[in-house]
């Protein structure tokens, strides 16, 4: 509860620089603000106390998986805000593009922490709507228009079956409360209704609309590669993260018997993930829908952790796998964005031709996060998908494992795409690209970030 | 037995409104017959001792929303029929998907047995007491993060229409 309150006056705080002229002072201040949200997070973590949720009505609890993903949340949320510190300098959109960006940080901790259907509802919606306005932010281009309709559209389609299934859990169990919903699903005379049935399976669908797995991941390529790389940067990382979190809080709170009775639905959801998303991205020339197409297939990946939800480490696994994934995406997007703002805005795999020449720090950090994300073995991104399929084979599921290693092996072949272009081509245009001290030091923090983070297993043991 | 003739009657107007507003040629008919069709739930609500929701639902759909939507339509012209054509592929996609969705919503329905209907009593439930109650006392946290929800959307509708100065 903290950090939401934290974060909303943040926000509150960003739109009262408007009216009363301290905008010079806002981005400083946020960037402290964030920062001592991390900080009280930090110190509140070891307290024995959780504040559990009777204290907010049944609504938010502050368990150690929520206080886990909301500090992962806060993190990214402060180092995207400093890659994109000049997202924020454009002055007549500085503070809604901030109190925007701070109002979905808020949805996105509502997301991980919920005990009831309604706050997870809310949280959603916090996040998804700054985010349909932001993917619209840059509004003289035409394909960042289109990318908002369509974000706005289908979100809200996604959203309407989500309430609908939420109503008919309600109608089959009585009651919001997650706890409510475990207690019922667990006694011996509750019989599931086809109705319940329906309800979590629309439950379902709109949650892997929302962390783009593949029947429902038509939306990603388009609103990804249409929003400005900023905003997409975001939505690759945080809006990830705290979808599919809510998607497994959703899975260990309301419903921890009822995994195997779905693992066909996850079986489907899992496979078509990962085959679309890295099929479909070998044959993408524009870097920023390769992106996209690569993390549905992460997302693939991740869902693995849903469906081996009663191993003892499958939280763990998917709380490395979002962490060393972040990092990883925030890493690619800001070369992307570096790069691509050298080239007036172009987005297409071409504007890495011959970067190891014009700038080695740029073309070094891309090439690690490319190989992380790959999974080339010292790297996080390696150890994340380590944990991931150990977890699966564990749980008897040789032959998923086996179509997880086949599938990301194509990865493979993309990733290397851009390797081979910024080594081995000629670039056009050979001037150096200037770097500012702020991102240099990014670029060597993220470095470091994932190449050290898999190593020994603090995070990996943190949740 | 008035309440009874009365749903029966609500129904079929809503029911009936619905499947005009679906099949009428001109979106201007269609939107009225929405208008009916939000009145005729309206009354459902008031059947249902719920005078609050009923009012505000009237307020607001058959207010609001709908006069954004005649808005709409009479300043984009949507008059014309210059709809493009779907291929019928998507058509004979979307028929199939719809009805198997429909189908298995009724087959739900048919199995699902009705718990006892308890008969509300003149307690006033759907008063607005009793709902400011429920909002600032067990719905409390949610009704607060909402405003967070109804801000954000008021900032982006803002930073959405105005223009850019340079």
């Amino acid at each position: 509860m903290n950090e939401i309150i934290i974060v909303a006056s943040l926000g509150i705080l960003t739109l009262l620089a408007e009216i009363f002229n301290f905008k010079k002072l806002i981005l400083p201040l946020v960037v402290a603000g964030l920062a001592a949200n991390i900080v009280v997070g930090i110190m509140e973590f070891d307290l024995a106390s959780y504040y559990n949720d009777a204290d907010t009505l049944r609504m938010i609890e502050s368990d150690l998986y929520a206080k886990c993903f909301m500090m992962l949340l806060s993190i990214i949320a402060l180092v995207w805000v400093l890659v994109n510190y000049n997202f924020f300098s454009d002055e007549t959109n500085q503070t809604d593009h901030l109190a925007l960006i701070l109002f979905a940080i808020v949805g996105g901790f509502c997301m991980v922490a919920y005990t009831n259907f309604v706050m997870l509802f809310l949280g959603i919606e916090i996040l998804s709507i700054p985010m349909y306005v932001l993917a619209g932010s840059n509004k003289r281009s035409l394909r960042s228009n289109e990318a908002t309709l369509k974000y706005f559209l289908m979100g809200s389609f996604a959203t309407g079956i989500l309430l609908f299934g939420i109503t008919l859990i309600y109608g089959s169990i009585g009651s919001f409360y997650v706890y409510d919903v475990r207690m019922k699903t667990a006694s011996v005379d509750f019989t599931i209704t086809p109705m319940f049935t329906i309800g979590v399976v629309m439950l379902i669908a709109a949650m892997a609309f929302k962390v783009s797995s593949a029947p429902f991941h038509f939306w990603a390529p388009d609103v990804y590669s249409g929003s400005p790389t900023s905003v997409t940067s975001f939505m690759a990382t945080f809006v990830k993260t705290a979808a599919i979190a809510a998607f497994m809080r959703l899975f260990i709170t309301a419903f921890p018997t009822a995994i195997e009775s779905y693992k066909n639905v996850f079986f489907i959801l899992i496979i078509a993930s990962l085959f679309i998303g890295n099929i479909i991205a070998v044959f993408q020339t524009n870097a920023k829908r390769l992106l996209a197409y690569s993390s549905i297939s992460h997302v693939g990946f991740m869902l693995l952790a849903l469906l081996c939800l009663s191993e003892a480490t499958s939280l763990k696994s998917l709380f490395f796998y979002t962490t060393a994934y972040s990092f990883t995406t925030l890493a690619a997007f800001l070369v992307l964005k570096i790069v691509s703002e050298n080239a007036s805005g172009d987005d297409d795999i071409s504007v890495f031709n011959g970067l190891a020449q014009r700038n080695p720090l740029l073309a070094g950090t891309m090439t690690i996060a490319l190989l992380s994300m790959a999974g080339i073995p010292p790297l996080s991104g390696f150890f994340a998908k380590y944990n991931m399929l150990f977890m699966a084979l564990n749980h008897g599921y040789l032959w998923l494992v086996i179509i997880a290693i086949l599938a990301s092996l194509v990865g493979v072949y993309y990733y290397f795409k851009i390797i081979i272009a910024m080594f081995t081509r000629n670039s056009t245009d050979s001037t150096a690209i200037p770097l500012s001290l702020l991102q240099k030091s990014l670029l060597v923090l993220l470095m470091l970030i994932i190449i050290t983070i898999g190593w020994n297993g603090w995070v990996f043991n943190l949740i | 037995m008035i309440t009874q003739y009365l749903f029966y009657f609500l129904t079929f107007t809503a029911i009936f409104c619905a499947l005009l507003v679906v099949f009428s040629k001109n979106p201007i008919y269609s939107a009225l017959y929405l208008i009916v069709t939000f009145f005729a739930t309206a009354g459902h609500y008031f059947l249902l001792n719920a005078q609050f929701l009923g009012a505000v639902h009237v307020i607001v759909y058959a207010g609001a929303i709908m006069v954004l939507f005649i808005y709409v339509i009479m300043m984009l012209n949507l008059n014309k029929e210059v709809e493009p054509h779907k291929s019928n592929i998507i058509k004979i996609a979307a028929t199939v998907c719809g009805g198997i969705l429909g189908l298995v919503l009724i087959a739900a329905l048919r199995e699902t047995e009705l718990g006892e209907i308890t008969e509300y009593s003149n307690n006033g439930i759907g008063l607005i007491e009793k709902l400011g109650n429920v909002l600032f006392g067990a719905y409390m946290v949610p009704f607060e993060i909402s405003t967070v929800l109804f801000l954000s959307a008021m900032v982006g509708a803002v930073f959405l229409s105005k223009k850019n100065i340079h």
